[in-house]
């Protein structure tokens, strides 16, 4: 059974009318993982010699033990983001003979091979066999290496439960927000050093198995939460008390004055804010704007003339997440209801305007909410200035250029358990290599004349894109009009 | 063989069906007919436990449908095409629903030949995949796929809505011909009340989610469903 379903899921994908678009963008997927858990390995092998760099004078155990609770801080929150929930098509097995618990346990199993599950492995592994089974012996080492293996996994079936449950409510991002406040914000405000409070039980591990015992019995119940959790709520219908409509009659005037693209623009809003999916999209845009608050604050980054390269980076990111996010998926949001644009007159060249207007939109709103910024110094409101032109003038383009490559049908309507295809790692790679192109701008200006030369570079191509913004949208638009029998027939196609 | 009792789903204010007590006993073919919306899907789906009672339960050969699985190996079942797995064709859909049922080749075999005549040379060994199929022939896998692994009760809700005429007789033959070979429970939905009351000895009306008549005798089920629907 368990390679049936194996073997369905291979078929699916295989079959699937955008492949090649999938497999190319796991083939990076692959090569990414791989290249950071080698990092992360080497890491490990010289982990001993980077604690004796850093804490001169102090014990490297000692020092490593009450760094460890911050290691699993930053865990929880990457876990949070790019852990991806386990998707089946549970209405085409549900009426089997196959049993819900069975099909749980295979998602469960396939969600738990994941690079994620090997960070503490490979980063822990090497310093336990060189320093601490040289001191502690084999029982030792494997008491505190289990410990905090146990730890890891145990946050991995606790995300499990938790993105679900709390997926696209206010709630889960509080937890997440206090979880960052309540690691680093109290170490760094001087309340209490929580590495310092929790470090003893790791001292604790090595000398006794306790810990182990305790992190191994947290591990199985929160592999229980999940799987009960998961087992109880395989149905067809959504588990909430289905959303009050509290998104009922918005939308914006403003959009009114483009005509018909203005109000499909509107519709698009309404699409957004009436679909979990989508509004996770928009949720993670605001919680991205507080994203600079770890660059800018850095002292690494700070220089005392000029601007890091890496600001250009997240100015990119702060003002475009939304059009790089959302505009992954361009036309599958309405892959459910294409033929209706199809059938309209200029139907399908509204849409893109529409998605245009709406993405500018955004993208200005959070170039306005990212303001503030100043604080940290004049140049980053410039940069943020630059970048924002730099994305509604060209990035926006090449964004839904790129999207437009056999688009994939997306059902939105399914409900949302199991059906968790949103965020993930991939939509957070594929940015890499759209970035080259704010630093193929950049660069050669910064370098050859100086920094604010880069960034007068950027704001002017993207004023430039602006300009010729009617001649570069329509190279998209015609792009949809003459692909559309194809595109439509695949949205079609996918159950 | 299926009991409903004080079965209830509400959606918010809504109650979209009610039904206080309901029995389908064994090698009965029951009919389901009302006008959209009148819940005939959604008691499927609950009878399935597809989608959650919000009180009330049903129970198969005595076990709570939400408790237990056992009931799914004697229960065949096509709602809609999300029952199928599209990214197939129809022959490895079979070969897969072979394997979960645990039928051997020659079973398959013998099932596939019943429905020689209804699928038409139009489904089988072809090269096509079942989410390119029409929207007929999808509906022809899904029976048959329905049938298969020797079920109790067979649940096809509007098994005549897109089939062609020539089709749609071929399956009532074949629904009769199951009906009297393997004793099969048959639930069937229907819009089109003229099947339905041939091949049915039993028909319930539902209205807003409440059964307003239940029609055991054959002689007069015609009438009173005519009467109802014209009003």
């Amino acid at each position: 059974m368990f390679f049936t379903l194996l073997r369905l899921q291979a078929l699916k994908s295989f079959r699937s009318t955008s492949f090649a678009k999938s497999a190319l963008a796991t083939g990076f997927m692959i090569f990414i993982a791989l290249l950071l858990l080698s990092y992360v390995f080497f890491a490990g092998l010289f982990l001993g010699r980077i604690i004796e760099l850093i804490a001169e004078g102090r014990d490297a155990l000692d020092f490593l033990n009450s760094g460890l609770i911050y290691f699993f801080l930053v865990e929880f929150m990457y876990r949070y983001f790019i852990q991806k929930l386990p998707v089946v098509e549970l209405e085409s097995l549900l009426h089997l003979p196959i049993g819900k618990k069975r099909i749980i346990q295979i998602l469960m199993l396939r969600s738990f091979i994941s690079p994620l599950n090997l960070i503490a492995l490979l980063l822990f592994l090497p310093f336990g066999i060189q320093d601490i089974q040289e001191q502690y012996g084999t029982l030792g080492f494997i008491s505190w290496f289990g410990t905090l293996l146990f730890f890891s996994w145990t946050l991995h079936w606790f995300m499990l439960w938790f993105k679900q449950r709390f997926e696209d409510s206010i709630i889960g991002l509080l937890v997440v927000f206090a979880t960052l406040i309540l690691g680093g914000g109290a170490t760094f405000m001087g309340w209490y050093n929580i590495g310092e409070l929790i470090a003893p039980m790791f001292a604790m591990a090595l000398t006794s198995l306790i810990p182990l015992v305790v992190f191994f019995l947290l591990c199985v119940v929160a592999f229980i939460l999940a799987f009960r959790y998961y087992v109880q709520n395989a149905y067809l219908e959504d588990l909430s008390d289905e959303e009050d409509v509290r998104f009922v009659n918005q939308s914006f005037g403003f959009f009114s004055r483009f005509g018909v693209a203005g109000e499909l623009a509107n519709l698009e809003w309404k699409l957004i804010v009436r679909h979990k999916k989508s509004r996770t999209y928009l949720m993670l845009s605001a919680f991205f704007l507080l994203y600079g608050l770890i660059f800018y604050t850095n002292p690494q980054y700070q220089r005392v003339e000029g601007i890091h390269p890496i600001f250009i980076f997240v100015g990119v990111f702060i003002t475009g997440i939304f059009m790089i996010q959302y505009g992954q998926q361009f036309l599958s949001w309405n892959s459910g209801n294409f033929d209706f644009f199809l059938s309209k007159k200029a139907g399908v060249e509204s849409l893109v305007k529409g998605k245009y207007l709406l993405f500018l939109s955004i993208s200005l709103v959070c170039f306005l909410a990212s303001v503030p910024y100043a604080y940290f110094g004049f140049e980053i409101l410039m940069v943020h200035l630059a970048t924002f032109l730099f994305n509604i003038g060209i990035m926006v383009h090449v964004i839904i250029y790129l999207a437009l490559w056999k688009p994939k049908p997306m059902d939105l309507n399914k409900g949302a358990m199991f059906n968790y295809e949103g965020v993930g790692a991939a939509q957070f790679l594929i940015i890499i290599p759209l970035m080259a192109g704010p630093y193929l701008v950049y660069l050669p200006f910064s370098l050859l004349i100086g920094d604010y030369a880069g960034l007068i570079a950027l704001g002017i191509s993207g004023m430039i894109g602006l300009l010729a913004f009617k001649p570069l949208s329509q190279l998209n638009i015609q792009k949809v009009l003459s692909n559309r029998y194809e595109i439509s027939s695949s949205f079609r196609q996918e159950l | 063989m299926i009991q409903l009792s004080q079965l209830k789903k509400q959606y918010k204010e809504a109650i979209v069906l009610d039904i206080p007590e309901l029995e389908i006993s064994k090698g009965e073919c029951f009919g389901l007919v009302g006008n959209n919306g009148a819940g005939k899907t959604t008691l499927f789906r609950i009878i399935l436990d597809l989608v959650r009672a919000t009180s009330g339960q049903v129970t198969i050969n005595g076990v709570d449908v939400k408790k237990d699985e056992s009931w799914k190996s004697l229960v065949g079942a096509y709602l809609d095409e999300h029952m199928l797995l599209a990214y197939l064709t129809a022959d490895e859909y079979f070969e897969t629903l072979r394997k979960i049922y645990g039928l051997s080749e020659a079973d398959l075999k013998s099932h596939l030949e019943k429905f020689t005549e209804l699928f038409n040379d139009e489904v089988l060994g072809k090269k096509k995949y079942i989410r390119d199929l029409s929207k007929g022939n999808l509906k022809k896998v899904g029976i048959a796929a329905a049938l298969m692994g020797n079920p109790e009760v067979v649940m096809l809700d509007e098994p005549f809505e897109n089939l062609d005429p020539s089709s749609q007789i071929r399956l009532k033959k074949l629904i009769l011909r199951e009906k009297e070979q393997s004793k099969i429970t048959f639930l069937i939905s229907s819009h089109d009340l003229n099947h339905v009351t041939e091949i049915c000895d039993r028909i319930v009306l539902l209205e807003k989610g409440k059964v307003i008549r239940d029609l055991r005798e054959k002689s007069e089920m015609m009438s009173k469903l005519e009467a109802y629907f014209t009003g």
